[in-house]
């Protein structure tokens, strides 16, 4: 199913959540709704769910105006990010009770629960109830109930973020997996870009109730729209080094350092931020562009060096053959990607 | 291994005295006296002497017609008030828990007889209780009931003792059952909402099976309770109702303790361990009931551990 959602408003109070937020989420993707706590994300959940109503705007599934409907006709699976699995139903039942609500004869009723519990891999403990089950196994159970009345559009919100590390990958690898089976429009919420990269066919970053930018993942990556998207993605997370732009130059530092990064059509004098990715730096010895070396740190199969570059210090990989030591003297230029320039008020990209 | 003063070592038990002496003198020896008391024929207070060791206490007891009575009327009143109060006090607890207007001169309504005296609002309940002028009554004329004589009969003695029974144990009740709701996550309401599920359905499904255990809690304190009522005839009826018609197990207790001369205090003390052994008994089964009900939800700590430790 297709979800429009048009110049959507919501206000507490004098607290606007969300802001003038459009958006088209293609039928049958998944896309993760992506920011900092109090960016509006769960809000915007709400209002997708029905549980709130936005102030202003409109939300379309197809071409059915939903904007005021209440959840039971929207016909949206919401899956919780405690799970809300009922602590005296059985597991089985958990997954029976919305169809209950909708009156599905018990038969059947068990039928399609049975299948749902095959999918999700809970069908061994059918009898058990929530507590004996471990998080992970009420997940699955939560996303089983969510998705036994076949609805049209899947909420999952924050579903990973009571799981512990190891989990939390299998179980992102199984709602992807369920999700591609299914086919079922989904939307999840999280704060955790590396869950949102991994697992959206798109996604969308928000700050404060504002949406910053709408993409495919790694084009979120290579291509931020501004400073804060480029800042809130990536880990370890971008180096930022303040600098200014003279004759088409960023210079870096109080010393105005040529970074060797040229942007064209930014006035002199403008103070920006040089943002680049750990694996965009290169060691040059014969590049003018110095540094010195703070740390090197052995990540698995790759060496992360911090050093200092015009003051600041910040982290790179570098294909070193040689070790290198505390306090040396490097020289580095950077790749061609992932080198971006921001302006340092608007956050606005210019390169 | 040095020893350690005299002084030193009985410290703690010093510390443990003043509780130890009051626990003795005003718990344990009145009950293991009423015990050695109902075993002891012709007692006589005052000089200590008696007839006989043995059962004839509880013999002469059980085969008073007041006592069959007394046994009687109690069960019958416990059946009456506790379901009935325990079904209007979680529908009470449940409209007082939503958000509703007024929510707060709702709440202190309901907990006004809390904080009442009993025996104050007894009286009132007399008036209320009217063959003529009553309020009951007036209000059962309207709805083209006849009136009931509730206190000058004794058909409707027992009747008025039940209404103002389950009136005065309303809102110990609701408080503990509101106490019982506002744990409950109010996200399974949401999650019950958004599958569609209405009022009544949420009611039955979701909310009484996860208020159980504070609904089990309730109707344990409430059957003990009312077990042990007496004083409500008292402002209602100045005694055991209007024709000697409604002792209760209490009540005779206080009975052939207090209004007999002589006092016959082997009878009070056999019927006082009947008694503590009834209540007892329901006592029991109420901790068995909970520890089944603590299972069935899953709550079993070691089942959980098992479970964790296979997953490993």
């Amino acid at each position: 199913m297709k979800i429009r959602l048009e110049n959507i408003v919501k206000r507490f109070d004098d607290n606007t959540a969300v802001d003038d937020f459009s958006a088209v989420i293609e039928s049958g993707e998944l896309v993760t709704l992506l920011g900092p706590s109090g960016c509006g994300k769960s809000t915007m959940l709400n209002m997708l769910s029905g549980i709130l109503y936005p102030t202003e705007g409109k939300i379309y599934f197809d071409e059915d105006d939903v904007t005021y409907m209440s959840s039971e006709k929207r016909g949206v699976g919401l899956v919780f990010q405690n799970y809300a699995l009922y602590p005296h139903m059985t597991v089985l039942e958990n997954i029976c009770f919305p169809l209950e609500i909708k009156k599905v004869p018990k038969k059947e009723r068990i039928e399609k629960a049975k299948k749902m519990a095959e999918l999700v891999h809970v069908e061994t403990m059918l009898n058990r109830k929530p507590g004996q089950l471990s998080g992970g196994q009420q997940q699955r159970v939560a996303i089983a109930r969510a998705l036994v009345k076949e609805p049209r559009l899947l909420l999952l919100d924050e579903p990973l973020s009571n799981l512990d590390a190891r989990l939390r990958i299998e179980m992102r690898e199984e709602i992807r997996r369920i999700q591609l089976e299914t086919g079922v429009t989904t939307i999840f919420v999280t704060h955790d870009q590396e869950e949102a990269m991994s697992i959206s066919d798109h996604i969308i970053l928000m700050k404060l109730g504002v949406l910053q930018q709408y993409d495919k993942p790694q084009y979120l990556y290579d291509q931020p729209a501004n400073c804060f998207v480029a800042d809130f993605l990536g880990n370890p997370p971008i180096n930022k080094v303040e600098g200014v732009v003279k004759g088409g130059k960023v210079l870096l530092g109080p010393n105005e350092e040529d970074s060797l990064v040229r942007t064209d059509n930014v006035p002199d004098g403008t103070p920006v931020y040089l943002s680049f990715r750990s694996e965009s730096v290169i060691l040059d010895d014969k590049s003018p562009l110095r540094a010195r070396v703070v740390l090197t740190s052995v990540m698995g199969k790759e060496i992360i060096t911090s050093f200092v570059l015009a003051g600041k210090e910040v982290r790179g990989y570098m294909n070193s053959d040689v070790e290198l030591q505390r306090d040396q003297e490097i020289g580095i230029r950077f790749k061609k990607t992932g080198v971006f320039v921001f302006d340092r008020e608007s956050g606005e990209r210019y390169l | 291994m040095i020893k350690r003063p005299f002084i030193e070592r009985i410290k703690p038990f010093l510390y443990l005295l003043p509780f130890i002496i009051s626990v003795t003198l005003f718990t344990l020896y009145p009950i293991v006296n009423v015990i050695r008391m109902s075993f002891l024929e012709g007692y006589k207070y005052l000089t200590g002497a008696y007839t006989g060791v043995g059962f004839g206490n509880y013999e002469k007891v059980i085969n008073d017609p007041y006592f069959r009575q007394a046994i009687s009327n109690t069960f019958k009143y416990v059946l009456l008030v506790v379901p009935i109060s325990t079904v209007i006090a979680v529908i009470l607890a449940n409209v007082l828990n939503q958000k509703i207007k007024f929510q707060g001169f709702f709440q202190t309504c309901y907990f006004l007889p809390m904080v009442t005296s009993s025996l104050a609002v007894g009286l009132s309940w007399r008036f209320m209780f009217n063959d003529k002028y009553g309020v009951i009554n007036y209000l059962l004329t309207l709805l083209g009931i006849d009136p009931v004589t509730f206190l000058g009969n004794p058909s409707g003695n027992f009747l008025a003792l039940v209404i103002f029974g389950i009136w005065a144990i309303l809102p110990n009740t609701i408080i503990l059952l509101l106490s019982g709701l506002q744990n409950i996550d109010p996200l399974y309401y949401t999650a019950a909402k958004v599958d569609g599920a209405k009022t009544l359905r949420i009611f039955f499904r979701i909310t009484v099976p996860l208020l159980a255990p504070t609904i089990m809690l309730v109707i344990i304190i409430n059957m003990i309770s009312t077990f042990k009522m007496y004083h409500e005839l008292f402002p209602l009826f100045n005694g055991p109702g209007v024709a000697y018609n409604l002792f209760t197990v209490v009540y005779y207790i206080y009975y052939e303790f207090r209004v007999l001369t002589p006092p016959k205090y082997g009878y009070a003390s056999a019927a006082a361990v009947m008694l503590l052994v009834i209540v007892f008994v329901f006592t029991m089964l109420q901790r068995a009931v909970q520890a089944w009900s603590r299972k069935e939800r899953g709550e079993d700590v070691k089942q959980v551990k098992k479970h964790r430790d296979a997953l490993r």
